[in-house]
């Protein structure tokens, strides 16, 4: 029997939901609410009688002290004169956390087993009083800010049409999908033909790739061996599998490529085989080699370094860029939580610690032609809420992140997602990091079930978006049923019970059984025993799907019994899908039927490389030249409008929302200052609460800079990466890095990517900048990714539809062990009368940097990073901070030494007085480039007067000037010819600093 | 005899880990139980006991993600399997500590406040008033005339909360009552020792008389939203470095490991359990 519950807060207490509907259609969609109430809807399918339903109103649904609820509409007693009634509740299928809590509650309340058919669907009605607001006004809010198409549905209800029996009805999302699963055989005699079976599948094959595909079908030896197990050509699980193997998100098609490079000044050419291999993979070993403290790093889920003599951490991140341009919050959710799995799935498993974000979004108050699917500002809101529910819930503390806006992110937005894990280096006797599944072992799919969701995920990503993009792989992540998840595989591994582990992230079983079966040579599996959430799915989509929140493990069969017990405590679903086995190949059935027989290792050999030509033209060639500009008398105005700049401003309302203390580990949280509204250089952790060693951890973005050149960007990334990580108190000889490429399309496309040469030149560029830096300064790149297709194609307001490629985007992390908390430092004064030194030459480098970017200018000259000279310098500065003789760490970056300083004195609420004329620069260096330029491999300290000799002595082979002193006063003084160039109230600046987003919560 | 203290732990419990190294800083024998293993699950009967224990802390975290309100769920589960060993765990004279999504556990649970010994829902904490989560440090004052055991000797405190559902709300009787026996433990700051007067972000979620935690009549169950083990060291405080660096011009060198002031609710525990051993 269905029956449908309404539980709303009681009148006379205030409802901050409905406070937020109500200013939100205001502030973003100009619409009149009066006042907005949030009802929650739960829908039951089960077989409960009205007793039943009644006590679970009260015992569990309903707080007698804040609510009322009834199985008749609520309205009357909440609302009764509402205008409008807006119902909001998700689509078949689309994963109900809410719903399936609400099982759990009720099984335990009544100590009965709800079965299979049984369900609780979860939604929201909105009662508005908005006499003012038409019909297409309600529409427009849900429409526009309640739900989305792609996973929701609603009703609107006018007052006059209500029907106060009934209210907004019973509405069941029940997937039926009603039919038998089947396995298509395929034979495919051309390449024509196989790839319009492509096409019509959606599988995006590449069309280099279809040769090697049917020649491994078309082998006799192959055609022997598959006759016996009674298959002929591929079946559709097999070419599925493929699809997912070789796209560009799984295979890294286009960093394995092959490049034509070619300097147009010069005329220079030059063959590039291979950028992992060269830029990454290489450079990576080598100083692997010469590390002990890199533990494991190329080929796990996430690299492995060592926190101290102890523990090892494990660091990774990824992007979730698709599916978050299409549903903001689904895509942000399952990206933060799907990266948590990176971790939990390295070695034999590490425990999550820390979660980073970045977010790149078109400006937050764009008015311009483009009509994207969602505006930046909904956008944002979603990715926001994402990463909130995402971390908070799963007890990880989001220890940083960053935001960046540009208005060429309006096609694709950036969503990247970042974790970090440790495990001790050794478990049940064995280390840590190694990982093996065992002829034998059983085959283990653990957490959520199989669903349609997800199907075609990675492949999606591995294109542009379109109108035609398929929707179908945006989910809604579930950290509730991960941290189960996340604790129970912890316990077992500390029993020594897994032998192999890996999530089941992009492409889903075929990803990490294809996977685990390489290290056992093999693997039998029957896809029926997959555990799923309705009936009726075919082999190939229990196989590649991307449902979430689902590990695989690889378990002796001594050890199920346990296993299995644990999980149960746990509340987790664990189930045996096969075998692992030694015989070269991967079979699949479903029942008794031979679905896939493939050998192991097909995938990793016979298919070619993929071609691409890349043309340089040099930054001043292409016409770009420094702007001419006077300078001001004073640049007060300058200063502040930067400060209140989107791209500098504070974001405080963000890093609020997520949870950075969780675990007990803060220790430099995203906020310095008695304010804490500043934000940090780096964060720091205190992974092991009973150990004495930090983590730092730095994220950098530095895009306008690859407007000018790539090769600076990336240089000038890891060079602020690692001033960050020292700035903190990290030790700069053990810094890891991670790289997470964005970029636009880069194959050549006369019509759709005319500049595809230029943009793979820059991604050439980017990768010599990245090996030749990480070389130079001796960092290990311990994880990194890359997402292509950073491109859109939306409409404007006038219907023409236009292609918005992102422009190429790097976003570099640095990590480092801080071997004692005792070293650590944050970047604000502390004590008046403090002297404060620049370390390090300031040249004319403003091309790209925030001051050209406010005035709509790029210019030539962007910084150029000496990482030698850097890598030098933090090792003196770290010395400092071990022997305690520096008072505060800032690191001039965006905006230059004005905007640090300006950070200084917001953060420390106390004066500086600094005078430009004392810094290292040339002396034809006029103010704005003494002010505003990013020359990187710069630090700006503070040092007690009485540590200052032995300050300069530990710096004396470095440039290091004191330029000024920390004072009582309350204002920012810059002095050039013994003018005053600026002054600024601490006050003054911060109003600036916070009032763009000061109002958001 | 030592003191014996259990963290619950498990369904989305997340700060089970550093409240049982903190408890074990302040020299309690502590064990992170499995709510399971007090409750059983399908399948699987308890295995672990309340009786055995001397202080009980329900720790924060998204237990059951929180859906259907936050604490509510867990609350039910323990209602439904613990109750007995509830009563007489508490009839023993038995410490119960509830944070954060602990607090709102006990209070659907109905330990507290527990007016007359009756377990009922009678205060709630509900959604705060700026509509989100927040993590934000905030001034604790506390009242001196309270029963509770946890807050002897405490005047003001800094801790962060980090939660959604914070807003404490009863009934006016109920807060007739929780006044007059001066159950209202803790309050809210305005960062200068006074009540924050409902003025956000001081009172970061809107709480009825600022109150950020009660205890029951007896004083040895305490809930409170704020999280004390999130400052059980120096380093954990926001400004932590200047601390330091002020102490360093006095010729002091503090050591980041340094106990922090929400140690201090621990040490009373354990004293007030060790002192009814």
């Amino acid at each position: 029997m269905a029956s449908r519950l309404e539980i709303g807060l009681r009148p006379q207490l205030p409802d901050p939901a409905g406070a937020g509907l109500r200013a939100r259609a205001r502030a973003y969609l100009r619409l009149p609410v009066e006042e907005a109430r949030v009802l929650r809807v739960l829908t039951f399918d089960t077989a409960l009688d009205e007793n039943q339903l009644d006590f679970v109103r009260q015992e569990v649904f309903t707080n007698p002290v804040t609510e009322l609820s009834s199985f008749a509409p609520l309205a009357g007693q909440i609302m009764p004169a509402f205008d409008w009634a807006l119902w909001v509740g998700l689509k078949p299928g689309v994963r109900d956390n809410e719903g399936a809590t609400a099982i759990e509650g009720m099984a335990d309340a009544l100590g009965r087993e709800f079965g299979p058919d049984e369900a609780v669907y979860a939604s929201r009605l909105h009662l508005l009083r908005a006499p003012r607001l038409t019909r297409a006004g309600a529409e427009a809010l849900c429409a526009e800010l309640l739900a989305n198409p792609i996973i929701q549905r609603w009703r609107v209800i006018g007052a006059a049409e209500w029907d106060s029996q009934n209210g907004v009805g019973l509405i069941i999302p029940r997937v039926e999908l009603g039919r038998r699963p089947v396995v298509e055989r395929i034979e495919a005699r051309s390449d024509a033909e196989l790839m319009e079976l492509s096409d019509r599948r959606g599988l995006f094959l590449n069309p280099a790739d279809l040769p090697a595909i049917r020649a491994y079908f078309d082998d006799p030896r192959v055609r022997a061996e598959r006759a016996a197990v009674g298959l002929a050509g591929p079946t559709d699980v097999e070419l599925e599998y493929i699809s997912q193997a070789r796209s560009d998100h799984c295979n890294h098609n286009t960093f394995t490529g092959r490049y034509a490079y070619r300097d147009l000044a010069t005329g220079q050419s030059v063959e590039v085989d291979n950028l992992f291999k060269s830029c990454i993979k290489t450079p990576t070993e080598q100083l692997a080699a010469q590390k002990a403290w890199v533990v494991s790093v190329l080929w796990d889920n996430a690299g492995v370094a060592r926190l101290d003599e102890q523990y090892n951490y494990a660091v990774t991140g990824e992007t979730h860029n698709s599916p978050s341009n299409m549903e903001a919050y689904g895509g942000a959710i399952t990206g933060i939580v799907g990266v948590y799995r990176d971790p939990l799935g390295t070695g034999l498993g590490s425990k999550l610690a820390a979660g980073m974000w970045g977010f790149c979004v078109g400006p937050r108050d764009y008015d311009g032609d483009l009509r994207p699917l969602l505006h930046p500002r909904r956008l944002l809101d979603g990715l926001i809420d994402g990463v909130r529910d995402g971390g908070n819930k799963s007890g990880i503390p989001t220890a940083l992140g960053t935001l960046i806006f540009d208005e060429r992110y309006l096609g694709k937005c950036l969503v990247f997602v970042g974790a970090v894990g440790v495990m001790p280096r050794e478990v049940a006797g064995r280390p840590s990091h190694l990982k093996a599944a065992g002829d034998g072992d059983l085959v283990i799919m653990c957490g959520g079930r199989v669903g349609a969701d997800g199907i075609h995920g990675v492949t999606a990503s591995s294109a542009g978006f379109s109108d035609n993009t398929p929707a179908g792989h945006v989910q809604i992540g579930d950290p509730y049923t991960q941290k189960k998840m996340h604790d129970f595989l912890l316990e077992a591994r500390d029993e020594g019970l897994i032998n192999f582990i890996t999530d089941n992230g992009g492409g889903g079983l075929s990803s990490s059984i294809g996977e685990s079966a390489r290290s056992s040579r093999g693997a039998e599996v029957d896809l029926a025993k997959a555990p799923l959430k309705y009936q009726g799915l075919d082999p190939w989509q229990i196989w590649v799907s991307e449902s979430q929140e689902r590990m695989t493990v690889a378990v002796a069969p001594d050890n199920l019994p346990r296993f299995m017990s644990l999980s149960a405590k746990h509340g987790v679903e664990s189930t045996v899908l096969g075998r692992y086995a030694a015989t070269g190949k991967l079979k699949l059935t479903y029942g008794s039927e031979v679905c896939c027989y493939v050998d192991v290792d097909f995938l990793e050999s016979g298919f070619p490389q993929w071609r691409f030509e890349a043309q340089w033209t040099p930054p001043a060639l292409r016409g770009l030249v420094e702007p001419v500009l006077a300078a001001p008398i004073e640049a007060d105005k300058l200063i502040l409008e930067l400060l209140a700049s989107p791209n500098l401003c504070s974001r405080q309302w963000i890093n609020r929302q997520f949870d950075h203390e969780v675990q007990g580990s803060s220790v430099i949280k995203p906020f310095v200052g008695p304010a804490q509204d500043v934000p940090s250089e780096a964060a720091v952790l205190l992974p092991r609460l009973d150990g004495r060693a930090g983590l730092a951890m730095a994220q950098v973005f530095l895009t306008e800079y690859g407007d000018i050149d790539t090769y600076d960007m990336v240089a000038a990334e890891i060079d602020e990466g690692l001033r960050r990580v020292t700035a903190v108190g990290g030790d700069p000889a053990q810094t890891g890095g991670m790289d997470n490429f964005c970029w636009p399309s880069i194959q050549y496309d006369p019509k759709n990517n005319p500049d595809g040469r230029y943009k793979a030149a820059q991604l050439v560029r980017a990768c010599w900048a990245l090996r030749d830096c990480c070389l130079t300064a001796g960092i290990p790149l311990l994880s990194g990714k890359d997402s292509m297709y950073v491109d859109g194609t939306i409409a404007d307001r006038r219907g023409l539809r236009r292609r918005v490629s992102g422009p190429p985007t790097m976003m570099f992390t640095a990590t480092a062990p801080v071997h004692d908390l005792a070293w650590c430092q944050t970047l604000e004064p502390k004590v008046a009368g403090d002297i404060v030194y620049v370390l390090g030459r300031t040249k004319d480098e403003l091309g790209g940097g925030a001051l050209y970017n406010h005035l709509g200018q790029v210019g030539l000259q962007a910084p150029k990073s000496d990482l030698a000279a850097t890598k030098a310098l933090c090792l003196a500065v770290h010395q400092g901070l071990k022997e305690g003789l520096l008072a505060a760490v800032c690191l001039p970056s965006r905006g230059g030494l004005a905007l640090a300083w300006a950070r200084m004195a917001l953060a420390g609420g106390l004066g500086l007085e600094l005078d430009l004329d004392a810094l290292d620069a040339p002396d034809d260096l006029g103010l704005l480039g003494r002010l505003f330029s990013e020359s990187t491999g710069r630090l700006v300290v503070c040092v007690d007067p009485a540590k200052a000799a032995a300050f300069e002595a530990l710096l004396a082979d470095f440039s290091a000037r004191a330029v000024g002193r920390v004072t009582k006063g309350k204002s920012l003084v810059i002095t050039s010819g013994g003018q005053a160039v600026a002054s600024l109230a601490i006050g003054k600046m911060r109003r600036q600093f916070t009032r763009r987003f000061g109002a958001l919560v | 005899m030592s003191v014996r203290a259990l963290v619950l732990s498990g369904y989305g419990v997340n700060c089970d880990w550093e409240t049982a190294h903190v408890l074990a800083l302040a020299g309690a024998q502590v064990r992170r139980a499995h709510i399971s293993d007090l409750t059983g699950a399908p399948g699987l009967a308890p295995c672990q006991t309340l009786d055995d224990q001397h202080i009980v802390v329900f720790a924060g975290g998204f237990a059951w993600g929180d859906d259907h309100g936050a604490g509510v769920l867990l609350a039910n589960r323990l209602r439904n399997h613990l109750g007995e060993q509830m009563r007489r765990f508490l009839a023993r004279g038995g410490l119960v500590l509830g944070i954060c999504n602990g607090f709102q556990a006990l209070v659907n649970f109905g330990l507290l406040p527990m007016l007359d010994g009756r377990w009922r829902r009678d205060a709630a904490l509900a959604a705060n008033d700026c509509g989100n989560f927040q993590d934000r440090w905030v001034e604790l004052i506390f009242d001196p005339a309270s029963p509770c055991v946890f807050t002897r000797g405490l005047e003001r405190l800094e801790v962060p909360i980090r939660h959604g559902e914070g807003k404490f709300i009863c009934g006016p009787e109920t807060m007739a009552a929780i006044q007059a026996q001066g159950l209202a433990v803790t309050r809210y700051g305005d960062g200068q020792g006074r009540p924050a007067g409902g003025k956000w972000p001081a009172n970061p979620n809107g709480a009825m008389d600022d109150i950020a935690g009660i205890c029951d009549p007896s004083g040895r169950v305490f809930g409170l939203m704020p999280h004390p083990e999130a400052h059980y060291r120096l380093s954990q405080h926001p400004t932590w470095t200047a601390i330091r660096e002020r102490a360093r011009r006095q010729g002091r060198e503090l050591d980041p490991m340094a106990e922090g002031p929400g140690m201090a609710i621990f040490h009373n525990a354990v004293a007030a359990a060790k002192a009814s051993l």
